[in-house]
């Protein structure tokens, strides 16, 4: 009898096992439709894809598509690449992350996509320079950018009469003046060690060049040249903050700026949800950080906030252009762009939200930097440094640190790019 | 017959080592294996030699999370053991509802400690601070979670919460072994209190001791639960532990192959202080 | 006469020392309680908003988490896991602990013992990496796989306590039914099978306790997939609505129910049983 037992159990064992395999593996369902599975990494992003993954499904009789939008997206994603278990398309940024995926092929190359004519050329740049090796392929299509410059309260510089400063010298002059008056000039959120980078990202698109990260991969520079004037320029944004930044998390910095504690708050646009969420009536506006000794060098750090790629092993490259296709549809575009106060990247006639108006000249123009942070590699924890840094304010410190950090996290990425150039003869 | 009782061990034995090898002895050696590569986990890798472990040693973040554990597990394991004997001692001591107590004492043991965590997050954030505002002290009056310098803390009671049920348990087991004749005699010596303690009672159960000594110091080293659920290794990398920051930097942060590394040092160090501390205890009962 | 009076003023003294430690673990769990039954406009900033009683006993917290959380499945799920894993390592721990226990004079079983409990010393941490591909690979990146990794991972120690107590079952009691005619098969499980109840108690108690709570195998041989454990939705929905604490405190009270049942059903076993774990 227990023999039996035995055996029994370990049948049953065995036969779920492979049913959860066989699961698994299938591309199309029972009823004969095919699966496209999403997984996006914008979990506050979550309703509208939840709209978009219904409306996509009841106007499709062929295809069923699913859009999961978890928390912790990244590690989700990581993890099941680690087993090899692929969704079909995902949602991602561009950044340091894009970089690797392409690197490990992972990515499909989706420069025959119709719909990729209508993509705004400069973001198109933008992700073939986060390439680490320049590929052929196109490997992105990216949907919206964010914009990262100063949030400020426009009601406050209207009474004011405070004019936005085009250069450092201007803003540091204006600074002193809300001072003087009595307001605080910014709000930081440091407790929540990301938000060091907002400032550092915009400041560093005026301050050094794009291709800083690169220059240093292939030796020609280091960061204690190129980020000098960066980091001590950063250091004298902070007696215009609150006291003690480092005890207010960002939640805590955007309220903070919600109920008029502060005249700006240099942070990105994907700030402004959260800023309204607790005062609705509050009337934003934006500008480009000023961080140089001329107008015409201000630059708008924008980036690509979330674009789609199709994996490498997706069996139905068809389908999953028909979805893409629907969410690039101009209607959905719009409504997530009205949802997140995103930009979009498509070419088009879209209505920008009115936070950006100080931004917009720089979108239509095209005069637009990447992030600097979308080149650190997320190992590194150049935000925890940075942190570091604005405690201890040590700027010799910090840039020698930065240096030594960088090459060892990037090593491979150094070799790799080196070993592309000498089989390429140099130059790209 | 002889032959079939040796036929049967080795049916036994050949399916169920093979299980384990295959679910242990085998990721062991794969682990080692991707320590010498910089593997992220997803494309294509390379042999890096021993460049890993080299840069172990000159890693901060890795160091910092050693220190860490390693201080959380001293203070945690001194700390429960002391409350867990006292609490022993009165459980076993002639009161009423025995029972009812030691089965209320057990308690914080069954839950997991992942839900121990979060609502132990929300009394540190919220509840803590409350308090000391009423009362007035002003250190205290934000989440003690929230500081660089006194995160761990909050991280130690939680554990020391879950753990003095369990090794109470064990102490009072322990003293029951310790026959009442023994008092008695130690009565007529004039030994009471404390000095009964030191020179009767606490000798003849150091056997359970050591037993508390490896349990503890072995779950501390390996937290986990408790740091993903109130700090998540935050403020300031304060509170990484080494298998949090496994977990972390090596699954989702891309470095499979470096944190495996740190993986196997992490092995020698357990097994390095499991070994020591057996032939200490070894020892030490020897003596006895 | 005297010397019993002072000792019952000193049981008294320890009685009431007893009552109030007690209050270190019903706190947490009054806490728990009455934030899960409260809305979040009961929640105040003072002590008294955040510790008093509810207005009402409603259940919608209660409702509203089982939904987010999917309850049922993770209950499911949670069950479907820990009653495998100890049912498995009974019958194949058991085993095992019986080859290695009468067979202590060869060499090789010798080897195999100290080899499978040496896997004690292993660390999980080391484990988790190769094993998120591997149980990939054989399609296991699931509760099947993980239930095969439980019974793994606590066959070192189980392996140990069944061994040890095979020592106090005389060999005589074997030879008696071999004579008879029985095969060592089936021996075991007539004879020695039954006379291991007590340790069998113990090892289901202890790899339960542990199997139930256990938060990082799931995470990272599931994590993605849509199967859920009770920790692990616990570990998603925090995440997710970590800011609602009314809804989060009533995921946690569901989240500990069944085991605080199971705990005061078979009290007297578990705390046995993990004194037993433990101790030999």
């Amino acid at each position: 009898m227990k023999r039996k037992g035995i055996r029994c159990l370990k049948l049953t064992l065995c036969c779920a096992a492979a049913a959860f395999a066989v699961q698994g593996c299938g591309a199309s369902s029972d009823d004969g439709k095919i699966e496209i599975e999403i997984v996006q990494y914008k979990p506050e992003a979550a309703n509208y894809f939840k709209v978009v993954e219904e409306e996509f499904n009841a106007t499709h009789d062929d295809i069923h598509l699913t859009i999961s939008s978890p928390n912790d997206a990244m590690t989700i994603l990581k993890t099941r690449f680690i087993r090899e278990d692929y969704p079909d398309i995902i949602g991602i940024g561009g950044d340091i992350n894009y970089s690797y995926f392409v690197d490990a092929e992972i990515l499909s190359d989706v420069s025959g996509y119709e719909g990729m004519q209508y993509i705004n050329q400069g973001y198109l740049d933008i992700a073939e320079s986060l390439e680490l090796v320049p590929t052929d392929g196109t490997y992105i299509v990216p949907y919206v950018a964010n914009a990262a410059g100063v949030l400020y309260n426009r009601d406050m510089f209207e009474e004011h009469g405070w004019q936005i400063p085009t250069t450092w010298d201007e803003l540091v002059a204006l600074c002193d003046e809300i001072q003087a008056e009595g307001i605080l000039p910014f709000y930081f959120g440091f407790k929540d060690t990301w938000t060091c980078l907002a400032p550092w990202n915009a400041m560093a698109v005026e301050l050094s060049p794009s291709d800083t990260t690169k220059q240093v991969n292939r030796g020609q520079t280091n960061f204690t040249t190129e980020y000098r004037e960066l980091a001590e320029k950063y250091l004298q944004l902070l007696p215009y903050g609150p006291e003690g930044p480092f005890a207010y998390s960002y939640n805590d910095a955007c309220t903070a700026f919600a109920r008029g504690e502060s005249a700006m708050y240099t942070i990105g646009s994907y700030a402004t949800p959260q800023i309204l969420s607790v005062n609705p009536d509050l009337n934003i506006d934006s500008f480009v950080m000023p961080a140089g000794d001329s107008a015409d060098d201000r630059t708008l750090n924008s980036g690509i906030d979330l674009g789609f790629c199709v994996m490498a092993n997706c069996e139905n490259k068809e389908a999953a252009y028909e979805v893409l296709n629907f969410l690039y549809a101009d209607e959905n575009l719009q409504k997530y762009i009205d949802d997140q106060n995103a930009v979009p990247c498509k070419t088009g006639d879209f209505q920008l939200s009115s936070m950006l108006d100080g931004m917009l000249a720089f979108i239509e123009s095209g005069n637009m930097t990447d992030y600097q942070d979308h080149y650190y590699p997320s190992e590194m924890s150049v935000d925890a440094l940075l942190q570091t840094y604005l405690i201890e304010q040590n700027t010799d410190n910090f840039l020698a640190n930065f240096d030594a950090n960088w090459q060892r996290y990037n090593r491979d990425i150094i070799r790799m790019v080196q070993d592309y150039e000498a089989a390429n003869g140099g130059k790209e | 017959m002889k032959n079939d009782r040796q036929r049967t061990f080795l049916l036994i034995t050949i399916p169920i080592l093979g299980l384990f090898v295959c679910f242990n002895t085998i990721p062991l050696i794969r682990g080692v294996i991707y320590s010498f590569t910089n593997f992220r986990g997803f494309g294509s890798y390379d042999w890096v030699g021993i460049r890993n472990y080299v840069d172990l040693f000159s890693d901060a973040r890795v160091g910092k999370s050693y220190l860490f554990t390693i201080k959380l597990a001293v203070v945690t394991t001194i700390v429960v053991n002391i409350i867990s004997l006292i609490l022993a001692l009165g459980l076993n001591s002639k009161i009423r509802a025995k029972g009812f107590f030691r089965g209320a004492y057990f308690l914080p043991n069954i839950l997991g400690s992942l839900v121990v965590g979060y609502i132990f997050n929300y009394f540190f954030t919220y509840i803590l601070p409350a308090l000391a505002d009423m009362v007035g002290i002003e250190s205290m009056s934000t989440s003690i979670l929230s500081s660089p310098n006194k995160a761990w803390i909050g991280i130690m009671i939680v554990c020391a919460w879950q753990a003095i049920a369990m090794n109470t348990i064990i102490y009072i087991s322990g003293l029951q072994t310790v026959p009442e004749d023994v008092y008695e005699a130690g009565g007529l010596d004039g030994a009471t209190g404390w000095k009964q303690f030191r020179h009767l009672t606490f000798p003849l159960i150091i056997p359970f001791f050591s037993i508390n000594m490896v349990l503890s110091v072995k779950n501390f080293l390996m937290v986990f639960d408790q740091i993903m659920a109130l700090t998540k290794g935050g403020p300031a990398q304060s509170t990484e532990s080494i298998s949090y920051l496994i977990y972390n930097n090596g699954m989702s942060g891309g470095q499979f192959g470096f944190q495996s590394a740190n993986a196997v040092v992490f092995f020698i160090v357990i097994v390095a202080i499991s070994v020591a501390q057996m032939k200490f205890s070894g020892s030490k009962e020897e003596q006895l | 006469m005297k010397n019993t009076t002072s000792a019952v003023k000193a049981n008294k003294t320890v009685m009431v020392l007893l009552i109030l430690g007690l209050s270190t673990i019903i706190f947490p769990l009054y806490m728990t309680i009455i934030i899960a039954f409260k809305q979040p406009s009961e929640m105040t900033n003072s002590i008294s908003g955040l510790l008093s009683l509810p207005k009402t006993w409603s259940f919608d917290n209660f409702r509203e988490a089982m939904e987010v959380t999917d309850f049922w499945n993770s209950l499911r799920n949670s069950l479907l896991i820990s009653v495998l894993t100890v049912v498995l390592s009974i019958i194949i721990h058991s085993l095992m602990g019986y080859t290695l226990g009468r067979n202590k004079k060869s060499k090789f079983y010798n080897f195999v013992y100290l080899f499978i409990v040496s896997g004690m010393f292993v660390p999980f941490a080391i484990l988790m990496m190769p094993l998120a591909k591997q149980t990939a690979e054989l399609g296991l990146a699931n509760w099947a796989g993980v239930v095969i990794l439980y019974v793994v991972f606590y066959m070192p120690m189980n392996v140990m306590l069944y061994s040890g107590y095979l020592v106090n079952i005389p060999l005589a009691l074997e030879e008696a039914a071999r004579v008879d005619g029985a095969s060592t098969w089936r021996t075991y499980w007539k004879i020695i099978f039954p006379i291991m109840k007590p340790m069998h108690a113990t090892v289901a108690v202890i790899t339960a306790l542990a199997v139930w709570n256990d938060v990082m195998t799931p995470l990272v041989i599931m994590a993605g997939s849509s199967q859920n454990t009770l920790p692990l939705a616990q570990l998603n929905f925090q995440s997710q609505f970590g800011t609602n604490y009314n809804l989060a405190f009533a995921s946690y009270l569901l989240s500990l129910i069944p085991i605080l049942i199971f705990y005061l059903i078979c009290q007297k076993q578990i705390l046995n049983g993990v004194v037993n774990g433990a101790v030999k």
